[in-house]
């Protein structure tokens, strides 16, 4: 479409015209992607940034009012922000930790040959797939306290005497939703190493056993090191999605007992969802957008270290 | 982990016995909570509140899908139709402005690509909270609230960057000679992409429309908030809102979750492998 118009021009100027045309022709490519993420993404982080300044909230409109950095002081004086810092640490630490070691071994487990393993590797994948509100509420069925089935195993085996209410007892509902959050993600880990381990030559391997190695041997020098790349990337993304993901335990306790399972960002949920405080929520997804930026610069740092000691 | 040829007793342990008995203890703790929910929602209330609890349902009745589906309180079919019309829209939208920005992105050169390419990835772990009160009030200035626009828009927020970042490595494996050519032969660039690149990327762009389907499917917290007539709910806070009733009915919200669940876990199978394809693209590359 541009010949014509080049044609007519003098040459040297059609030259760069017709450059530059192209250049703005191929940004028209990205045009309608760009407008789609200023629209949902950068511009509400402005937004956010600019409401985190202001006293905002919904139901008292007559209070409104700028009050500078007044929310980030309120949230440096509130208890219940550090507490929740602290449970996202836990929440973080456990998830991931269980979720690898278990995923590992799923990992390991469906890359062995045996029939009926694609289907095996679908079903095992399911938990990841389906929607977090799923997650939330078939897991606070299963961990009611009268007719859930968690109580009854536990009691049919002799573990349990008295019902325990597991989401209502601040002592175990942490571990509770943990324990749902680990069932969840179990599978993004076997998935991401399933495709490492897939990715390993099996020649390498065979060399490996003609040299005499053991299977545990084999196992921590072959199969360990080239699959760190992945490792870290992964547990990296797990990490922080995480850290930010709030649906799970907003749907099963709201945070609750006592803000006993409330991570920052259902505080910061809630604090928008439930208290339509939106000056004092932006400024919590402020400093939550700051954590993942500081973890972020981390951990692409480390990376590249791990990159260029793999190749 | 089994290889021929090797007489180590630990690796015909590890390949027989323990591999047996993981799988199966894998599977069922997968499933477990599956078939708890399949099981409860096809039992008669008598038997959902019955002492000892029973696994297989004594006499299953489908009466709890019927009630959910045709619900006046919380219609499931009204649900169904809402998140079936939202994921398809996201979906549809999302593959149009992910395919042209990805194959400029494979092809063209621009100032900052590979910024804009981190960029779009790191887009991906912002967390959905802080995009909640500014686009709500957004969406609010607009008069938006309670349509399937604010919807459809907040979902290109986490649909958009992980497909175009997934399709530009499908665009980027296909050899650029192949639209050259039809470009010598009088195509234009646009024609060509059409013409050429998209049916050879169609497993990659059938892949990244399942994503954007299932991801939009499952998305709870716009939907919630963005929402608040019961007609306009998606199954994810139409599920919500059952629950948060003062009376939950599990037999009804169990049939609710399998209607939820089932579309997506169909999807899923399809895929599986692209998914796995595209999600360890990045990483395997360090």
């Amino acid at each position: 479409m541009n010949k014509e118009a080049s044609v007519a021009m003098p040459a040297p100027r059609a030259l760069l015209s017709r450059a530059t045309r192209e250049t703005l022709a191929n940004y028209t490519y990205l045009l309608p992607a760009a407008i789609c993420l200023g629209g949902t993404v950068l511009f509400p982080i402005l937004k956010a940034i600019h409401m985190s300044l202001y006293h905002n909230v919904l139901s008292r409109p007559q209070d409104y009012r700028f009050i500078g950095l007044g929310n980030y002081l309120r949230m440096i004086h509130d208890p219940t922000f550090w507490l929740t810092l602290k449970n996202s640490f836990v929440w973080v630490i456990c998830s991931v930790s269980i979720q690898f070691v278990l995923g590992f071994l799923g990992a390991l487990f469906l890359n062995a040959e045996f029939k009926g393993r694609a289907f095996l590797r679908t079903l095992n994948l399911l938990p990841w797939i389906i929607p977090g509100v799923v997650v939330g509420l078939v897991w606070e069925y299963l961990y009611q306290p009268n007719y859930g089935p968690v109580n009854d195993i536990l009691r049919r085996v002799g573990l349990l005497t008295v019902p325990i209410a597991w989401l209502s007892q601040p002592a175990f509902a942490m571990a509770s939703v943990i324990f749902a959050n680990i069932w969840r993600g179990i599978p993004f880990f076997s998935i991401m190493i399933l495709a490492g381990l897939q990715a390993i030559p099996d020649e390498v391997y065979e060399a490996a056993t003609v040299d005499g190695a053991s299977v545990t041997q084999r196992f921590w020098h072959v199969t360990m090191p080239m699959l760190r790349p992945i490792i870290v990337v992964a547990t990296a993304t797990r990490i922080i999605w995480t850290f930010n993901y709030a649906d799970l335990i907003f749907v099963m306790t709201s945070g609750g007992p006592a803000n006993a399972t409330q991570i920052t960002s259902s505080y910061t949920l809630l604090t928008a969802y439930t208290d339509l405080d939106f000056g004092y929520a932006a400024t919590l997804s402020v400093i939550l957008l700051v954590i993942m930026l500081v973890f972020t610069a981390f951990y692409l740092k480390f990376t590249k270290g791990v990159e260029s000691v793999s190749g | 982990m089994k290889r021929q040829g090797s007489g180590d007793l630990l690796e015909r342990i590890l390949g027989g016995p323990v591999l047996w008995a993981g799988l199966a203890l894998m599977t069922l703790f997968a499933m477990g909570p599956f078939l708890w929910a399949l099981s409860a929602s096809l039992k008669t209330r008598v038997e959902l509140y019955a002492t000892p609890i029973t696994y297989i349902p004594t006499h299953p009745i489908l009466r709890n899908y019927v009630e959910a589906w045709t619900s006046r309180l919380t219609p499931f079919s009204v649900f169904f139709a809402n998140s079936l019309w939202v994921s398809s829209v996201t979906m549809v939208a999302t593959i149009v402005i992910s395919t042209s920005a990805g194959y400029a992105l494979a092809r063209f050169r621009f100032i900052g690509k590979n910024t804009l390419m981190l960029v779009f990835l790191a887009t991906q772990m912002f967390p959905a909270v802080l995009l909640i009160p500014p686009l709500l009030s957004q969406w609010y200035a607009l008069g938006l609230i309670d349509t399937y626009q604010a919807l459809i828009y907040s979902n290109f927020s986490f649909t958009v960057p992980f497909t175009v970042w997934m399709l530009v490595g499908y665009f980027e494996s296909i050899p650029h000679e192949l639209e050259e050519s039809a470009m010598i032969d009088g195509s234009s660039r646009f024609g060509a992409m059409l013409k050429i690149i998209v049916p050879l990327a169609a497993p990659g762009i059938a892949a990244t429309a399942i994503f954007a389907f299932v991801s939009s499917w499952s998305e709870l917290l716009f939907a919630t908030t963005f929402t608040s007539s019961t007609n306009m709910r998606t199954l994810s806070a139409g599920l919500l809102y059952m629950a948060g009733q003062y009376e939950v009915q599990w037999g009804q919200l169990s049939a609710g979750v399998m209607i939820s669940t089932v579309p997506v876990a169909i999807l899923f199978t399809f895929l599986q492998k692209h998914l796995i394809k595209g999600l360890t693209a990045g990483a395997m590359k360090g």
